[in-house]
């Protein structure tokens, strides 16, 4: 069986917006959110990156979470449900609350065991993990050293002690749903039970690629037969109390260091490119779906997936393999998957980190794969990075890019590193084939193969 | 039984159960009348740790039965001085 497999819906929570008409209203007027990290994070460490994208303060309505769900989920797994339930909404399906429960719904007129969710993440409930270990190892510590500091030490230390007591501040409990937080699975899992969903339910966690993988994988389900709707992306929260999570990847020397204008720090496929931008977070949510399922029930189509391909470096679990010759495989694979050849594709939505090694074997690569004329941008030079969300925020700014024939320039990108067609003015073009790539620490490439819908 | 503490503790209650307030009985059990499982009971003292701003451990609410039994320990918890 070899179905045609369209977008639908569409859900998103990112740093430059909520929802997908704010979000893409803010991607072509290359809005971008860089502020500098919480202070108290460099209390802990002499980080050499100093800003991030923060999240905004999002409308719980929009999640349509409630307290006593939102105490039991990790904030990514909240973000999900958010996103989801606009994509279902923008699909064109019912919400009906459950008899019993009001916060669950069930999708009317739609078979629930044949609507799969595939999610990806790179980092699960990581955040749910560190506060709770926080807890777990500061509060007897704390406790004891607070009743001596107030008790038994000497006056001239109390300055010394009080510091300390602050640098060990912790949550105010061990949280008793601590595990279902933190497990990677819990994603998809909040999701399904949201919604009432009884088809396959499958996390992907391959860092970077996760939310690529998630709707290639999707979009395979949907393509074979073994299910009729996908719902499919990815989400990811990288925020915590600490910076812990900021830390790893600063000091893995992956983060913008050229800090100073931090309007500018972020610069994909630029010369003067120094890391990425670390993002606190998101979640973009595809529903993909049988073509005929969607023409049945009178959805409008955002765009059609034809292709998807992975491949695996097998090299170094941080770097590039050198003449990346699995990335170019991933993207000949992909476009053979589709059925469409390397001249046909009218765009790519690169994976432009803005690490000094991913931007330049990404553009060498589709220099020697697609030459000079594809249209190039980096999602990232906006959002900055969301690691496992980051994939599927890209292959929506990919579908809605077919679908209003434009898409939005390619931030701070002054001197581009390789003469190659960057996005440089949001303007209309005949766009028909579209290509979305990732690639993740362990050495995991993806892409999806996207096309304008007729 | 102080009155505010009543209200607040009927309103976590009716807030993890979906019910009204008005609903809850004071003297109903948790358990049998209104259909707290172990999850539930969880849910409510992870909700009421952050209303009255005390911790609850799970020692601590081994006896408790009925609502009342809620709103007199959570009494008994505002007594104790406030975490720092």
């Amino acid at each position: 069986m070899n179905r045609r497999v369209v977008i639908t819906g569409a859900g998103v929570v990112g740093s430059i917006g909520t929802g997908v008409d704010e979000f893409w209203r803010h991607c072509l007027q290359a809005k971008s959110v860089v502020a500098p990290i919480p202070a108290n994070w460099e209390h802990y460490a002499a980080l050499h990156s100093r800003v991030w994208s923060p999240l905004p303060d999002i409308d719980p309505e929009y999640l349509g979470v409630a307290r006593t769900e939102r105490l039991q989920l990790d904030p990514g797994s909240v973000l999900a449900i958010g996103a989801a339930r606009e994509a279902f909404e923008r699909a064109g399906f019912s919400l009906v609350p459950d008899a019993k429960n009001s916060r669950v719904f069930t999708l009317a007129g739609v078979d629930a065991a044949r609507i799969g969710v595939y999610l990806g993440t790179g980092i699960g409930g990581a955040y749910s993990f560190l506060h709770n270990h926080t807890h777990h190892l500061s509060q007897r510590a704390r406790a004891t050293l607070k009743a001596y500091a107030e008790t038994r030490a000497p006056a001239q230390d109390r300055e010394t002690l009080d510091g300390v007591l602050a640098l060990m501040a912790h949550g105010p409990r061990y949280h008793p749903f601590v595990v279902s937080m933190l497990m990677p699975n819990a994603s998809s899992a909040a999701v399904a039970i949201k919604f009432s969903l009884t088809g396959p339910n499958v996390t992907y966690c391959v860092a970077c690629a996760s939310g690529t993988v998630a709707v290639g994988n999707a979009y395979r389900a949907v393509r074979d037969g073994c299910v009729d709707v996908a719902v499919s992306g990815g989400c990811e929260y990288l925020n915590d109390e600490h910076g812990h999570i900021f830390r790893g990847f600063d000091i893995a020397g992956t983060l913008v260091r050229n800090c100073a204008d931090p309007e500018a720090a972020n610069r994909p496929f630029d010369e003067q490119r120094s890391g990425f931008l670390f993002s606190q977070g998101g979640a973009a949510v595809l529903v993909l779906e049988d073509l005929e399922h969607a023409q049945r029930r009178g959805a409008t189509i955002m765009a059609e997936l034809i292709g998807f391909a992975e491949t695996f470096d097998a090299h170094s679990m941080m770097s590039l393999a050198p003449g990346g010759e699995q990335i170019e495989r991933v993207l000949r694979t992909a476009l053979a998957d589709a059925g469409v050849g390397v001249h046909e594709v009218d765009y790519i939505n690169a994976h432009g980190t803005g690490t000094k090694n991913n931007d330049e074997t990404e553009a060498e690569i589709i220099d020697r794969v697609f030459g000079k004329s594809v249209r190039v941008n980096s999602t990232k030079s906006l959002v900055g990075h969301t690691i496992g969300a980051s994939g599927a925020i890209e292959i929506l700014v990919t579908a809605l890019s077919l679908r209003d024939q434009t898409t939005h320039i390619c931030r701070n990108l002054d001197a581009p590193l390789r003469d190659l067609n960057f996005v440089r003015a949001v303007e209309q073009f005949d766009l028909r084939v579209a290509l979305s790539q990732s690639f993740a620490f362990g050495g995991h490439n993806a892409a999806v193969v996207l096309r304008r819908f007729s | 039984m102080n009155n505010d503490v009543q209200q607040r503790v009927l309103k976590a209650i009716a807030e993890v159960l979906e019910r009204k307030e008005t609903e809850i009985r004071l003297d109903a059990s948790l358990r049998d009348d209104l259909a707290f499982d172990s999850l539930k009971q969880m849910t409510l003292f992870i909700l009421l740790e952050d209303e009255f701003q005390r911790t609850i451990t799970p020692d601590e609410v081994m006896g408790v039965v009925t609502v009342k039994d809620i709103i007199g320990f959570i009494d008994r918890k505002l007594q104790e001085p406030a975490p720092t």
